[in-house]
């Protein structure tokens, strides 16, 4: 019985404390915080009656599996984020983010607070998160759920829940031209962390890229089973160097396989954002996205009242995609050449990825001669392990 | 854990620093250290927040408001605490044997794998209620037998228990991962996740909270009535102090371990159906996500009394959940607020080093063997 008494007074003596923090400093939390009580209603009360949605009162939430620290994925859907905000010239309370939100229950619980903090549309980040956007978009039906990755939107009869992605394998395809050009010991290495169409599409494509150019190049792939977990990335890219891959390209979230490369005095294509900062004498170029073309059409679509595709996506030509500015200290010579003149088909249409005939591993025809495979959906789902790959480990 | 510190007298020298146990500490007294812990707690956190750059009392209101400032966030609140008491009762019970479990987590594990065969495989053949009942069964025996196997090892072959229910855990996270990648993949050609439940398969809510919560609340009651007041709780506690002396009265040591090893190992595969029926709908890698851990902190915090476990599982809710909230609010880095956490736990745990035992400086004469106060 004392010792529960121990343990209220505990929690009083917290309590208090909390209590005159909120006293103390209540202008101050107001400012970088949550909720500015004044703000709203300064701005246009009578919108909010009305429930119409402006510049000056939209909330925007994210759900995020990491945070900007990854310096890859999150940072550069980050990067994204920043460039819409300014677009519209919104202010920092109006922009959301959860970071480092686990694909579990915890996504609900993210969902909810940030419904609860009044956002009007959010975008969820991480593939795992999509059953959970999916059971609030029913039970919210006036706001926007958008997911990334997903397949689900398409079938769900929802009219708020939407996917987006793009055609990331054009870049991919691109990237790959530069590790082509530049492996001396023909053998590329491929950092993936899971086995599924994302990740096997991604590097079939970066793969194709580098056949397209250079006929003997060979490719050993690893799954790290985790999108964010630095310290097994750099263990496969050690593991893929150790097995004479002399070029590491990579799908996962942080640039641990970048770095790992740059320590062996190898080269690294990187994935998402520009990675050339983190290894300066390694990466050649990185397949990047800018997903704020995507968070200014869907915010631009919510202030319009005009609805949102189910499912949306985008390729080179769209500018969602593209490889980052090469690095003219470590690439080979003609890569600008090789993957301008490769772009330019692409974005004219000469030049299609999946163009049979392609070979899976075990020797089937996945693409006939003369065919070509489409996407039917943003998220990808061509996932053949093409012929010239090899999986370490499984 | 006392033990450890022994106090041996020394030939020679003697030593800067000695410590001596503390024979009887008054409970005020106790409670003054514990809120000067806290308070000590709560400034090295601050110094913390000012090396970041934020205001500390700022950052402390908001962790307090993300834990209690809304209904979703005491309901979070509250979901992260249910599966922590409950792998707290799991491990209480084996520790009070000096049975050291560290094997909640696996045990947590193959009880969700046990309700979520019946979930995925067998929601369309029976109505809800049965459906959950069975699911229930199946986690606690499933967790209990987890349980069963390193305390038949310790009892007839002495093989330590420690190791034996750490490495257990690895092994049902293991096939977890197993079943995540083959047999029970949602989309034979897709993302490795399975499938989530059907909606029988869900736990009801009560006050927005699945009924998790009432369930383990029952339990508190009755592990402490088990502990407190029945012939087997007061075997738990012989063998715990002294194998010798439960020998001499005449006890079964070995079924006594057992046993009750079997019932520590069922609490944490009740545990287990919580988590896959009522917070997560599915089955997960981190359907455990460190609860079995992080109960072993909750379960020495608490003296083993189940009762305290309440408070100190709420409180460490609000600690992980305030410190979600200060990631999203102020950008501080999970890291960062990870070693905030650390820091609070670190004094709490410490001062009950402080407790137990008083330093004595070189030079200074110790009154009457230590009995000073």
């Amino acid at each position: 019985m004392k010792k529960l008494l121990v343990i209220l007074v505990c929690f009083a003596l917290v309590f208090s404390l909390a209590s005159c923090a909120k006293g103390g400093t209540g202008d101050q939390t107001a400012a970088p915080g949550t909720k500015a009580p004044g703000s709203g209603e300064e701005t246009a009360p009578p919108d909010n009656a009305g429930g119409d949605i402006t510049l000056e009162n939209i909330k925007i939430g994210f759900i995020h599996i990491g945070d900007a620290s990854d310096k890859g994925y999150t940072y550069n859907h980050d990067l994204g984020t920043k460039k819409m905000q300014e677009t519209f010239g919104l202010r920092d309370e109006q922009i959301i983010n959860m970071y480092n939100t686990p694909e579990s229950s915890a996504c609900d619980t993210a969902i909810r607070e940030l419904i609860e903090k009044g956002c009007n549309i959010i975008f969820a980040t991480s593939f795992g998160f999509e059953d959970y956007m999916k059971a609030a978009a029913a039970e919210y039906p006036d706001i926007e759920f958008c997911h990334a990755t997903g397949y689900q939107a398409q079938g769900a009869g929802l009219d708020n829940f939407h996917n987006y992605f793009g055609n990331i394998y054009e870049a991919r395809y691109l990237s790959g031209i530069a590790a082509g050009l530049k492996t001396q010991t023909n053998k590329l290495g491929y950092v993936a962390a899971m086995p599924y169409a994302e990740c096997i599409s991604g590097f079939d494509a970066f793969y194709l890229g580098a056949l397209s150019v250079n006929p003997d190049v060979t490719m050993e792939v690893i799954y790290t089973n985790d999108w964010n977990d630095p310290s097994a990335e750099a263990q496969a890219a050690q593991a893929l160097i150790d097995s004479g891959c002399d070029v590491i390209g990579q799908h996962c979230d942080s640039t641990a396989p970048m770095t790992t490369a740059e320590a062996n005095g190898v080269w690294g294509v990187g994935y998402n954002s520009d990675m050339i900062e983190a290894a300066p004498n390694a990466v050649l170029t990185s397949a990047v996205w800018d997903w704020s073309r995507y968070l200014i059409f869907a915010v631009q679509s919510v202030i319009d009242g005009t609805p949102i595709p189910t499912d949306w996506s985008g390729g080179i030509k769209d500018g969602v995609c593209d490889v980052s500015a090469l690095n003219e200290t470590t690439i080979a010579e003609g890569t600008a050449e090789a993957i301008d003149a490769a772009r330019e088909k692409i974005v004219s249409g000469e030049l299609q990825i999946w163009a049979g005939p392609l070979y899976d591993n075990e020797g089937n025809e996945v693409v006939k001669a003369g065919e070509v495979f489409v996407e039917p959906q943003s998220a990808p789902s061509f996932n053949h392990i093409l012929k010239g790959i090899t999986i370490l480990g499984s | 854990m006392s033990r450890l510190f022994h106090h041996s007298p020394r030939e020679g020298r003697e030593p800067l620093i000695r410590m001596v146990k503390r024979p009887q500490i008054p409970w005020a007294k106790a409670n003054l250290i514990r809120a000067a812990a806290l308070l000590g707690a709560l400034l090295a956190g601050a110094l913390i927040i000012l090396l970041l750059g934020h205001n500390p009392l700022a950052v402390y209101a908001d962790m307090l408001e993300g834990s209690f400032g809304s209904k979703v966030s005491r309901t979070e609140t509250v979901k992260i605490a249910v599966p922590l008491l409950g792998a707290s009762l799991c491990v209480a019970l084996a520790f009070k044997m000096k049975f050291w479990n560290i094997g909640a987590e696996g045990q947590i594990m193959m009880g969700a794998i046990a309700a979520s065969y019946f979930a995925l495989f067998h929601h369309q053949n029976m109505p809800s209620w049965l459906l959950l009942t069975v699911m229930c069964l199946a986690g606690i025996i499933a967790g209990g037998l987890w349980g069963l196997i390193p305390a038949v090892f310790n009892a007839k072959w002495g093989i330590n228990e420690t190791l034996f229910t750490l490495m257990l855990n690895y092994i049902a996270i293991g096939f977890e991962k197993y079943l995540q990648n083959g047999p029970w993949k949602e989309n034979p050609n897709g993302f490795p996740k399975i499938a989530m439940f059907a909606a029988e398969a869900r736990l009801p809510r009560v006050f927005g909270v699945h009924v998790g919560w009432i369930i383990m609340l029952a339990l508190v009651v009755i592990v402490f009535i088990y502990m407190k007041r029945t012939k087997q709780g007061y075997e738990i506690s012989v063998v715990g102090e002294s194998k010798n002396t439960a020998l001499y009265a005449g006890m079964n040591v070995k079924k006594i371990i057992i046993r009750t090893m079997f019932i520590s190992g069922a609490i944490a595969g009740l545990v287990g159906f919580i988590q896959v029926s009522g917070a997560d709908f599915s089955l997960t890698e981190s359907t455990s996500g460190g609860v079995g851990f992080t109960a072993i902190t909750v379960a020495w915090l608490s003296k083993l009394n189940p009762i305290i476990m309440v408070f100190v599982s709420a409180f460490l809710a609000i600690l992980q959940k305030g410190s979600n909230r200060i990631q999203t609010d102020f950008k501080i880095p999970a890291s960062a607020a990870s070693v905030l956490t650390g820091i609070i736990l670190f004094f709490m745990l410490g001062c009950e080093f402080f407790i137990n035992y008083r330093l004595i400086f070189r030079g200074r004469k110790e009154k009457r063997n230590g009995y000073s106060n």
